[in-house]
């Protein structure tokens, strides 16, 4: 999925560039980047909407088997994941102010950090992902465990891809491509990365909370 | 044409079209069958009918695609075809190849058929849509391996485009996902799991990836629209396409005997296969609508609108119908699935390739487009075969619904052949339908004949 | 330059407010408590994080505010689905 991906960004931002000299900070009609990446943005908040509204309504008719469940669940590491992504999310947000001031090297060091902190989110979720495996859950243990595993896992690749998609917005950023008047491509990066945060913010209190 | 070798997509887009027409004459042969149950029999049972009906579908479908990417490939790659001699060769063997299997499935029983071919070196027969002998399921690999290095090489040696690369994965994923109908396990749930993934995969994936190349290279043509503008839109399509059709996949494995997380993957995932369709017919509509040029082949436009259109009514609104579980244990195997099937196969795939072929035709034949006369005659065919298909899918749903109504749901079902006697207006409605769209190919093809057209350099 | 609306320091608060509202979350989670007006809250703060991140690290609130709403409607959609489902499991 990483191809057409790059295959975008680079006539993209071509054409962002030829498209509008559009002060973004004002009131700009479109969302920041490239508009395909809010089609997906869009598409995948639509996808997990569904699941999580499934997971909700299946719980309704499983209250107990889900309560009981849950206790089972690491809630430390699914808090700790959500304060790490939440300020994976805040980096991503420096990284683009220091961009649009035109400080290319803070840029890249506020992205590292980002993508550092997507790393600490993929190490804590594997070493819950390993817990469970290893005492015996899996994908048809019962119901709840069906929708955690295939929540979090589903979410978890979204997170590899969100650092994939970050990391090549550092490439790029490193070899100098963006500026203070263009940097839609990290606009893009940042702005896909804010949807895979915004994904687990419903997430954690649904599945590891709500009881 | 700007480069020689695209001629040799002609003899396919003949080809293409005669089979076409076999299928159409097989299929009103069933029509007439469901409701006269002996009709031809024993000539020409029921079964082998189907297996002419679907395999025609089938063959004549390939030969639209690989003749499409024989015209577009030189084209997009601004270099002349590898070899156009292959592809000439390939034509023959591929041609011959059908007409014997379709003359086997016709003049032999099939089970000598299968003594006949091998089937049991490797059993490979005996399956939907598969029923090829073995050595025509060789015949095939060989001919769409020859088929994708012809046109591989084409475009390593010259321009690289979105089109070309999306038309490329699609037409390997094609050719690789046909190996699984070398694969039939004799468990039964197995048999099933895999047979789904030259299916679904097929019509529900990598077919996608060559129906959004096909759909945007006329596009570029007849519009005029800047490519990069298309280029994106088909990337995103596509995108959607694999996302939703892959784990989508999942919608036919709610009753075969696979783990109940199927219900809620193949539910949510194919829920969402509607998505690339609807984002077809406004990328269509849109760059249309944005067109930069007055291209005188007014009959391609439609057509490929047209394939937006039916394409998301038949394969996204009448998927989504009955794709999720608590409504498919229902409708499972139903006349629902056949309404669905068809409007699917012709608004995607035949319209598809009715759209290039319209398109590329004119000037292979050394024009720009025909002559106003033979696009009017082929913008009522356009009508005619659009508007049948729509009352043969409207007629096949209502006799599904009353189908799954009598025979599952009511408090006193009926059994299968009763309930069969029930519907049996509606299959007479959907076989008048038929013969309507047969006039409208009719027409399609007299189109072809009508002289005349400009000859404007395309 | 013009001067231009200064991206950070809103982020920087955003940000605790982030923080705060999962620690309360986790805090209640701890606690094991449950019930209606505990759900709702857990689903209110929901609501807010999800608009927060949508206004500040989107940058939706500068944008055409059809974008903003169209991913307001959506937090509500999937929230008040969910806080449906969970007074049918009460019953």
């Amino acid at each position: 999925m990483a191809a057409p991906a790059v295959g975008f960004f680079l006539p993209a931002t071509q054409a962002i560039m030829n498209a509008s000299t559009l002060d973004k900070d004002v009131n700009s009609a479109m969302p920041p980047g490239d508009f395909a990446i809010w089609i997906f943005i869009y598409a995948e908040l639509l996808a997990f909407g569904i699941f999580f509204l499934a997971y909700a309504f299946t719980r309704a008719h499983n209250v107990e088997l889900f309560n009981a469940s849950q206790l089972s669940l690491n809630r430390e590491s699914g808090a700790i994941n959500t304060l790490v992504l939440i300020t994976s999310s805040y980096f991503v947000v420096r990284a683009l102010a220091a961009i649009k001031r035109g400080r290319q090297v803070f840029c890249v060091r506020w992205l590292a950090a980002a993508i550092a902190m997507g790393g600490l989110f993929v190490a804590i979720k594997l070493a819950e992902f390993h817990a469970k495996f290893s005492a015996g859950i899996s994908l048809h243990t019962n119901t709840f465990y069906m929708f955690y595993l295939s929540l979090t896992i589903f979410h978890f690749m979204h997170v590899l891809l969100g650092m994939l998609i970050l990391g090549f917005v550092l490439f790029k950023a490193h070899r100098g491509h963006y500026s203070a008047e263009q940097h839609a491509g990290v606009e893009t990066g940042a702005s896909y990365w804010h949807m895979v945060d915004l994904v687990w913010i419903i997430l954690f209190p649904l599945v590891y909370v709500i009881r | 044409m700007q480069y020689k070798s695209q001629a040799v997509a002609k003899p396919y887009f003949i080809a293409a079209i005669g089979l076409f027409t076999g299928q159409i004459l097989f299929g009103l042969i069933m029509g007439l069958q469901y409701v006269v149950g002996d009709f031809l029999f024993p000539e020409i049972p029921f079964n082998v009918a189907r297996m002419v009906h679907t395999n025609l579908l089938i063959v004549w479908l390939l030969f639209g695609f690989m003749g499409s990417a024989y015209y577009l490939v030189p084209e997009e790659s601004e270099t002349e075809l590898f070899s156009p001699k292959l592809a000439q060769v390939l034509f023959w063997i591929f041609l011959l190849a059908g007409a014997a299997t379709v003359l086997g499935y016709l003049l032999v029983p099939y089970a000598t058929l299968a003594r006949m071919t091998g089937n049991n070196i490797l059993a490979t027969m005996g399956r939907e849509f598969l029923e090829q002998p073995l050595p025509t399921k060789v015949g095939i690999v060989i001919v769409a391996l020859a088929f994708l290095f012809n046109i591989t090489m084409t475009v390593l040696k010259g321009r690289k485009t979105s089109i070309t690369l999306v038309l490329l994965i699609g037409l390997w994923g094609l050719a690789v996902f046909f190996l699984f109908s070398f694969y039939n396990p004799s468990n039964l749930v197995l048999d099933k799991y895999f047979w789904w993934w030259v299916v679904h995969l097929w019509v529900e994936g990598v077919w996608e990836l060559i129906l959004g190349a096909l759909l945007a290279f006329v596009l570029i043509k007849v519009t005029g629209v800047d490519r990069e503008v298309i280029e994106k839109w088909l990337y995103v399509i596509i995108a959607m396409s694999l996302i939703t059709g892959l784990i989508g996949t999942g919608h036919h494995y709610y009753w075969i005997g696979t783990p109940e997380s199927w219900l809620w993957f193949g539910s949510v995932f194919s829920a969402l296969e509607p998505i690339p369709f609807f984002m077809m017919t406004v990328f269509a509509f849109n760059m249309v609508n944005r067109r930069r040029r007055e291209h005188p082949n007014k009959a391609a436009t439609l057509w490929a609108l047209g394939t937006g259109v039916m394409s998301f009514l038949g394969a996204g609104v009448w998927g989504f119908l009955h794709t999720l579980a608590p409504v498919n244990y229902y409708t499972h195997g139903t006349q629902i699935t056949a309404a669905h099937g068809h409007m699917a196969f012709y608004g995607a795939y035949v319209m598809v390739v009715i759209t290039m072929i319209s398109y590329a035709m004119p000037v292979l034949r050394g024009r720009a487009a025909n002559s106003e006369r033979a696009q009017v005659l082929e913008m009522w065919s356009f009508w005619i075969m659009t508007v049948s298909i729509v009352f043969i899918t409207l007629f096949l749903t209502a006799a599904g619904i009353l189908q799954v109504w009598l025979q599952r749901i009511s408090a006193t079902p009926m059994g299968f052949m009763a309930t069969q006697d029930q519907i049996s207006l509606f299959y007479w409605l959907r076989e008048i339908s038929g013969v309507f769209f047969l006039v409208g190919l009719v027409l399609y093809i007299a189109s072809f004949f009508i002289k005349g057209g400009k000859t404007v350099s395309a | 330059m013009i001067k231009r609306h200064n991206p950070i320091r809103p982020c920087t608060g955003v940000w605790l407010l982030l923080v705060l509202l999962t620690l309360v979350t986790y805090g209640i989670g701890e606690a094991g408590l449950g019930g209606i007006e505990v759900v709702f809250l857990l689903l209110a703060m929901v609501l807010i994080k999800g608009q927060m991140v949508a206004d500040f690290f989107m940058g939706l609130r500068r944008v055409r505010l059809r974008w903003r709403i169209l991913l307001t409607i959506y937090l509500l959609l999937v929230v008040s689905g969910i806080a449906l489902a969970y007074l049918m499991g009460i019953k």
